[in-house]
């Protein structure tokens, strides 16, 4: 069924590696959790697992650092609540999704904060019609992923945290303090106390910040983790390879990744992000989100081109205006930076290196 | 440990047969390998002597200063402490050209080789260093390589190859450490507590073999190691065939190689040189946690000085070995949150208790059996860091790096081996009552001309300044030098002891016995290296400063210097100098009254030079006029019987053919200065560039620049200048009057507001205007006053019947 999906979730796309870890996991777990702390680092780091068969290796799925994982992991097994931070694109989501799918089970039990969230969506709202007909009772009551969190004992995920009101946020204070959520509505049946294995896992995007401020009392209540773009270009480049596969097979693309090419924008995105090149070249960074995600997005569509309307190769041109696409959004200035970055940079390569870089430099002309 | 190697054998691992050299308490020699500054080294080596109970221990270290290990194990010394080698090539034995070399061996309480000479004083056991001398490992390294890196900081101990070696970047990868200190620490530190000494050298050696095994022979020559070794197992053979049983303490990288060469018996040493005892030597000194810390570039030992000489103590003093760092990685975190609250970021006691459970949780996470200064890290890191980590918001894990680190500096208990320069410096420091036994920096205000104190502080000050020690900068203070903020009758300094102050004390030894002599030499040195007089004056300023007397012969140098000077600048920079000095003697209470003559030797090689000067090229004109301005002022008073040839020579200039305009104008100044009755041929010479082509007029500009410069008063005696000012402003078009623009604000530049204002009356007054047009008017657009002018231009012709427009 999964192979339908866009995006199965975490826990459904690797199945068989959480059965894997969970039926020959050893470690401690905090209670109701779906794995040990040891068995949910080897879920997101990598690594191997003994099983009567022999060892099996799960593959890495969180690339950065492998510290804060851990400080994520023993943050999640203690009373705290877990808020990620970082520029957008660095996989904050990604790893909230993997710490819930690994230590849960879950990772679908999530609220997306918005300008429009209200306190009904963090609580709990009620279907009216039953509420009607039977007045204030558990049936009436539609929970929040809050409520289901602290019901189950699983974790609730709260999305772009900063981007709601910050008298909605503060709504998780009581919850967060006490373990208790109160529903006044419901009398003496009213009070759902917090299972053991309930937590919160909060992200904020820097760029928002300042939108919302979260509260002195709120952010005492998390452990704060700065989940930083890669700095390794290499890396950076495996991961986009890896993720346009793993997006071109669920989407039926049939054609080889060309690694090289996704070197080429792993470099551009990781010299503009930083603002220098690999040759100490000072260039203008742009305003864009420059991330990994906006750089697997740009390979993903040179691609998808490439098998639908080309000859499956990825086409050195179409990436450019790709990239030009995905670079110049919000801020028209961004264009020229983009633009000076080729007039520099790519035809220093170009000379230097060739191949792909010539052919790309020669692109340079479809920015407008 | 074992974890990490499992069954392989250390064969199967390098493809190589190596072998590990043997832990036999019953045996003639043990070689016991550590790291530096290493906790748990020194604990394992102090169980093994112990236990071994050698005839000798053998350390690993320059073997000159071997007289020193009493010193540096005084029950007064207290630790960091450091041996500062030196060595005068003057033979040229390890470059083509004469070189000096220095290096330090720094000494903390975790340093095993502390520790061995400290437990043989205790046990009586005899204890040496066994490594050649210092000049013989550079003469043994090739260039650029070991000691003779191209750095400024050397130590002894780098260990480069330990941390670097891709060995260990393949177990980092393995394990998911992030450095190599953090496995080091997770590995040996806190696991090795759980061994015994035979096991832990057992680990140790098999370490240390596994990352020699990526070195080369030839890479092991060029850094002078091989040629160490030789001399390290040429000691140990002899004490072995002297019936003595050896401990041989040594870095973990030469254990394999002391083993190997022993079992051959290939003990040979290398041909030791005869050095003269003045190009060579040692000194112990005080050193610092700061420059004791691997972070701090020497690559010399272990992070965190502070925090492992914690552990050390409480090893030493039979703290439990299963809870040792749990209760040390408590207290630096209870004080990291003291400390960052006194910073105003609120720490409570919540987050301190996050930050323990993390710690805890991680400890667990990680397999390790206690929380190290990783997870103290990684701790606050999480519970105490609210919001984005940024610089600024990392404020509590700068507060923890540096209470890891330590600030306090060592001291050498035995006097007699103080080296007299630090000795003389520590009893400054103590008299004027400086702080001076940390690395935290402080401040001192100087009172200049008050009291005793405050005078002979500031000399103390220059002094350590002029010795380039880095120990003192000032913050606010008369500048001599450059004669600014002269009116400042007090100092402000920043003062900061580090090793750096007592390494400099101990290269400035040959010049003296005390600071005060080491900065006489120090000048006496400098000024022979002088060619200008402006230096020469310098020098003699910092003299001034330092209170510091020059010699007759001295005095005669700069005399000489000056008489020498064919440089106009250089002999006006240098009258400068020597006239503050003069006139500031009596204030700083100096009775040297040399600089009078000085002044007048200057004096009179600029007089003859003046003339020469009437045709400079415009940009040393304002520096020319600077010179004749300062003649003209000391002629005016302490140097009267100048002024008649200064009135000469200035005749002279202007009378000259081709003049510089500003210099002209300023030579013109003062001789209307001079003579009143003067005016009217400075009145001609500024017709003269109005008469001129536009050119000429241009220099104008430059004409009442320099005139202004010596003689404002001639443009308020009347107004004729006025008029001719403004007559040269009315004439140039507009593109040339913003040519000269920038010259004219710097001629007005020399009026006072209030004559600014008579000025402006005056100025105004001439096209029937109020002066507060002119000063207060509001500024029109530069356009539209164009425009303006040729609109009013266009009417006066249509006027008198004609138009351009037509």
């Amino acid at each position: 069924m999964s192979a339908d999906l866009i995006k199965p979730p975490v826990e459904v796309r690797f199945a068989d590696q959480l059965k894997l870890l969970a039926d020959n996991d050893v470690g401690k777990r905090p209670q109701n959790w779906k794995l040990s702390p040891k068995a949910v680092r080897t879920f997101i780091l990598g690594g191997d697992v003994d099983t009567p068969q022999g060892k099996v290796n799960i593959p890495r799925k969180f690339y950065g650092n492998d510290a804060l994982v851990e400080r994520c992991i023993i943050t999640l097994a203690g009373s705290r609540g877990l808020m990620l931070v970082g520029e957008p694109g660095t996989a904050k989501t990604m790893l909230s999704e993997l710490l819930s799918a690994a230590c849960c089970g879950v990772s679908t039990n999530t609220v997306q904060g918005t300008a429009g969230t209200t306190e009904d969506m963090i609580k709990y709202s009620w279907n009216y019609a039953l509420l009607l007909s039977k007045g204030p009772c558990r049936e009436a009551l539609v929970p929040s992923p809050l409520l289901i969190g602290m019901k189950n004992g699983i974790f609730a995920r709260f999305e772009e945290i900063t981007r709601t009101p910050a008298e909605i946020q503060d709504s998780l204070i009581s919850v967060m303090s006490d373990q208790i959520l109160n529903i006044p509505e419901l009398g003496d049946e009213g009070l759902v106390q917090a299972r053991r294995g309930f937590n919160i896992i909060g992200t904020a995007n820097t760029r928002d910040k300042g939108v919302n401020e979260m509260s002195g009392a709120l952010k005492r209540r998390f452990n704060f983790e700065t989940v930083e773009p890669i700095k390794d270009v290499r890396l950076e480049k495996e991961i986009i390879v890896r993720e346009a596969e793993d997006l071109a097979k669920s989407g039926h693309i049939d054609c080889p990744i060309d690694t090289d090419v996704a070197e080429l924008l792993a470099i551009t995105y990781h010299e503009l992000r930083e603002g220098k090149t690999a040759e100490g070249t000072i260039v203008e960074k742009p305003t864009a989100v420059m991330s990994t995600a906006e750089a697997v997005s740009v390979f993903y569509q040179t691609i998808s081109h490439a098998w639908y309307y080309g000859d499956g190769r990825a086409d050195l041109g179409m990436l450019t205006e790709n990239l030009m696409g995905a670079v110049c959004k919000e801020n028209k200035d961004d264009l020229e930076k983009l633009k000076a970055y080729f007039r520099t940079a790519v035809k220093e390569k170009a000379k230097k290196v060739g191949g792909a870089w010539k052919a790309y430099s020669e692109s340079a002309a479809l920015l407008k | 440990m074992e974890g990490l190697f499992g069954e392989r054998s250390i064969a199967e691992i390098t493809g190589k047969d190596l072998r590990l050299p043997a832990y036999d308490p019953k045996g003639r020699l043990m070689l016991f390998p550590v790291r530096h500054h290493s906790p748990v080294c020194s604990w394992q080596l102090i169980r093994a002597i112990n236990e071994f109970r050698p005839d000798v221990i053998l350390i690993e270290g320059p073997e000159n200063a071997n007289e020193l290990i009493p010193v540096l194990t005084d029950e007064n010394t207290v630790m960091p402490c450091a041996v500062y080698y030196f060595y005068k090539d003057k033979k040229k034995l390890v470059n083509k050209e004469p070189r000096d070399y220095k290096c330090y061996y720094p000494f903390i309480s975790s340093s095993p080789e502390y520790n061995a000479m400290a437990e043989g004083r205790r046990l009586g056991i005899e204890t040496r260093f066994m490594d050649l001398p210092y000049s013989e490992i550079l003469i043994n390294t090739a260039e650029n390589k070991g000691l003779r890196k191209e750095q400024d900081k050397h130590s002894y101990t780098d260990e480069t190859r330990l941390t670097r070696s891709q060995f260990y970047a393949r177990l980092c990868e393995k394990t998911g450490i992030r450095s190599f200190e953090e496995f080091w620490e997770k590995y040996f530190e806190i696991e090795g507590l759980k061994l015994t000494p035979e096991e832990f050298c057992k680990n140790m050696h098999t370490y240390c073999v596994l990352v020699r095994s990526e070195e080369t022979a030839q890479e092991l020559a060029c850094d002078g190691t091989l040629a160490r070794e030789r001399h390290m197992a040429h000691r140990i053979s002899e004490a072995l065939d002297s019936g003595k049983r050896v401990i041989a303490v040594t870095g973990g990288l030469h254990s394999a190689g002391l083993a190997e060469l022993l079992e051959k018996g290939d003990t040979a040493t290398v041909k030791l040189h005869k050095i003269p005892f003045d190009m060579e030597g040692c000194y112990p000194m005080a050193y610092s946690y700061e420059a004791a810390d691997a972070l701090h570039g020497y690559a010399s030992g272990m992070s965190y000085p502070y925090f492992y000489d914690t552990i050390t103590a409480k090893l030493k003093s039979g703290a439990d070995t299963a809870s040792v760092y749990d209760e040390a990685a408590l207290e630096l975190l209870i004080n990291t949150a003291k400390e960052t609250a006194k910073r105003d970021v609120s720490v409570s006691i919540a987050d301190v208790t996050a930050a323990k459970s993390m710690m805890t949780g991680l400890a667990a996470l990680r397999n390790i059996s206690q929380c190290g200064i990783y997870e103290v890290e990684d701790g606050i890191t999480s519970s105490f860091i609210k919001g984005e980590k940024t610089i600024a918001a990392a404020l509590p894990i700068s507060v923890m790096h540096r209470l890891a680190t330590g600030d306090s500096v060592g001291h050498i208990g035995d006097s007699r081996h103080t080296p007299p320069l630090i000795a003389d410096f520590q009893k400054q420091c103590e008299a004027f009552k400086l702080k001076y036994a940390s690395v935290t920096p402080h401040e001192a205000d100087v009172q200049l001309f008050s009291g005793e104190k405050g005078p002979a502080l500031s000399r103390f000050f220059h002094r350590m300044e002029y010795l380039g020690t880095d120990f003192c900068n000032m913050l606010k203070g008369p500048d001599l030098h450059r004669s600014r903020d002269r009116s400042r009758v007090r100092e402000q300094w920043r003062y900061r002891r580090t090793p750096k102050v007592d390494a400099v004390l101990i290269d400035h030894t040959t010049d003296g016995f005390t600071i005060e002599e080491a900065c006489v030499n120090t000048a006496a040195r400098a000024l022979m290296d002088r060619r200008r007089s402006a230096d020469a004056a310098q020098t003699a300023v910092d003299c001034f400063l330092m209170g510091v007397d020059m010699t007759d012969e001295q005095q005669r140098l700069i005399d000489a210097m000056i008489a020498a000077d064919g440089d106009f600048f250089s002999l006006g920079e240098g009258l400068g100098c020597f006239a503050r000095l003069h006139e500031l003697r009596e204030l700083y209470n100096i009775s040297d009254n040399s600089s009078y003559g000085h002044m007048d030797s200057c004096m009179g090689k600029l007089m003859s030079a003046l003339p020469a000067m009437a045709n400079v090229p415009s940009e040393n004109a304002e520096d020319t006029v600077k010179v004749i301005r300062r003649m003209f002022s000391l002629t005016g008073g302490v140097m009267a019987h100048w002024r008649d040839t200064l009135e000469e020579e200035l005749l002279t200039l202007t009378a000259a053919r081709d003049k510089q305009a500003e210099v002209y104008g300023a030579a013109m100044g003062l001789l209307y200065a001079m003579d009143h009755s003067r005016r009217g041929e400075t009145e001609n010479a500024m017709r003269g560039y109005l008469k001129g082509s536009s050119e000429v007029r241009k220099q104008g500009a430059a004409f009442l620049k320099g005139l202004f410069s010596t003689a404002g008063d001639i443009m308020l005696a009347d107004d004729s200048f006025i008029r001719m000012t403004d007559e040269l402003l009315t004439s140039l078009s507009h593109l040339d009057f913003l040519e000269i623009l920038p010259s004219m604000k710097l001629a007005f530049g020399y009026f006072t507001p209030s004559e600014i204002r008579e000025i402006a009356r005056s100025a105004a007054a001439l096209h029937g205007a109020d002066d507060t047009d002119i000063t207060n008017a509001e500024i029109i657009d530069e356009g539209l006053f164009v425009y303006g002018r040729k609109l009013d231009e266009e009417i006066a012709l249509n006027l008198k019947g004609g138009s351009r427009l037509g």
